[in-house]
């Protein structure tokens, strides 16, 4: 019984995550690149870090969508490909956006924050999927890796540059 | 023409961030598709300088015109258009009219390839606002080169254990998982349709 009633919640959630993400409109996919760029110059140059931001960021518009992404696909470790903090801390992410009318929307993205070496949590992963999952109790759409891959805890929706103000303005804070 | 350097939009508005207030330089703009590389001059102006921008004709505007539309306000970013080209006596009344053209914020000259010679002939006032400050508009070196691209694939493929192919088929099949890296992976095949 109380398994079913954190399903039906579970459920419930991802409802109004659905909602949400399709009442968000974004500025047009290039307009969405040039910002998240300009972001991450600002952060770059108060850590008076050397990221190359015009080479780190690589834009691949196909048809509708368009594809944001810095360093790689899957954290394996570092790359010069990261974005890098004096901390120590690095960045990687992968946002899909949908070209729609005067805008786009967020179809998918994953942001992870790896801490530096020997801090615990080792890193954390925001991700949006695509579509709901079949069990969202276990996979709710938006979700929050801890530090495990198997573990996700329900997060809400963030538009691309709150994420990274969580990810600026919080984790590196902690590092 | 002399050469000019060859300057993406974000590194043009980097260098107008960096000079502050009241910066003037000039743009060539490309032979094609001139509307879309204003709109991506626009676009990194508003990014990186953190204000608005304003694109204003040059050829259709009177000099009272121009001058109140550079002081209301006048701490935007503004890029003054020359539209295919202007005549002759054009950057010689802009050019009487300098001092009207002083302002608070950045100032855009976009230009096209045949005023280069003009505006140092006729407005030599203006060209001394500008300095060495004139660039070739250039591509976005953001975009993922297709051998970029190619590694993202040959990664994804990798770790996941299975072609491109076979995630296509999955997808079709609706047995393809909702996480990001699977979306990406599609929309990088050019499969976007079986999100």
């Amino acid at each position: 019984m109380t398994l079913e009633r954190a399903r039906k919640l579970a459920e419930a959630l991802d409802s109004r995550t659905d909602r949400e993400l399709t009442e968000a409109r974004l500025d047009p996919p290039h307009k969405v690149l040039s910002q998240i760029r300009a972001y991450l110059l600002r952060r770059s140059e108060e850590m008076k870090t050397r990221n190359n931001l015009i080479q780190l960021l690589r834009f691949h518009p196909a048809g509708e969508f368009a594809q944001i992404d810095l360093g790689p696909s899957i954290d394996k470790g570092a790359t010069p490909q990261h974005f890098h903090s004096d901390s120590g801390a690095r960045l990687s992410f992968g946002l899909t956006l949908r070209e729609v009318e005067r805008g786009s929307q967020v179809v998918a993205y994953r942001y992870q924050f790896v801490f530096p070496d020997g801090q615990s949590p080792q890193y954390l992963r925001f991700d949006l999927n695509e579509a709901p999952h079949a069990d969202p109790l276990a996979e709710p759409r938006c979700h929050l890796h801890p530090g495990i891959d198997e573990v996700r805890i329900p997060f809400s929706v963030h538009n691309p540059i709150e994420i990274l103000d969580r990810i600026f303005f919080v984790l590196e804070k902690a590092t | 023409m002399p050469e000019f350097s060859t300057e993406p939009f974000f590194d043009i508005a980097r260098r107008l961030d960096i000079r502050g207030e009241t910066a003037w330089l000039a743009v060539l703009s490309p032979a094609a598709d001139s509307t879309a590389a204003l709109d991506q001059l626009q676009t990194e102006l508003q990014s990186i300088l953190q204000r608005p921008s304003r694109v204003i004709q040059l050829e259709h505007s009177t000099f009272e015109e121009l001058r109140e539309a550079l002081h209301q306000p006048d701490d935007d970013a503004v890029i003054l258009s020359s539209g295919t080209g202007l005549k002759q006596e054009k950057w010689r009344s802009l050019d009487i009219m300098r001092s009207a053209l002083e302002r608070k914020g950045p100032v855009i000259l976009w230009l096209s390839p045949g005023d280069v010679a003009n505006l140092t002939g006729y407005a030599p006032n203006i060209r001394s606002f500008i300095g060495a400050s004139i660039f070739l508009a250039g591509p976005d070196s953001g975009i993922m080169t297709d051998a970029e691209r190619q590694e993202r694939l040959n990664e994804l493929s990798q770790h996941f254990g299975f072609t491109g192919d076979e995630a296509v088929r999955r997808a079709e099949a609706r047995e393809l998982p909702h996480e990001p890296e699977f979306v990406e992976w599609l929309v990088l095949l050019g499969r976007g349709d079986l999100l």
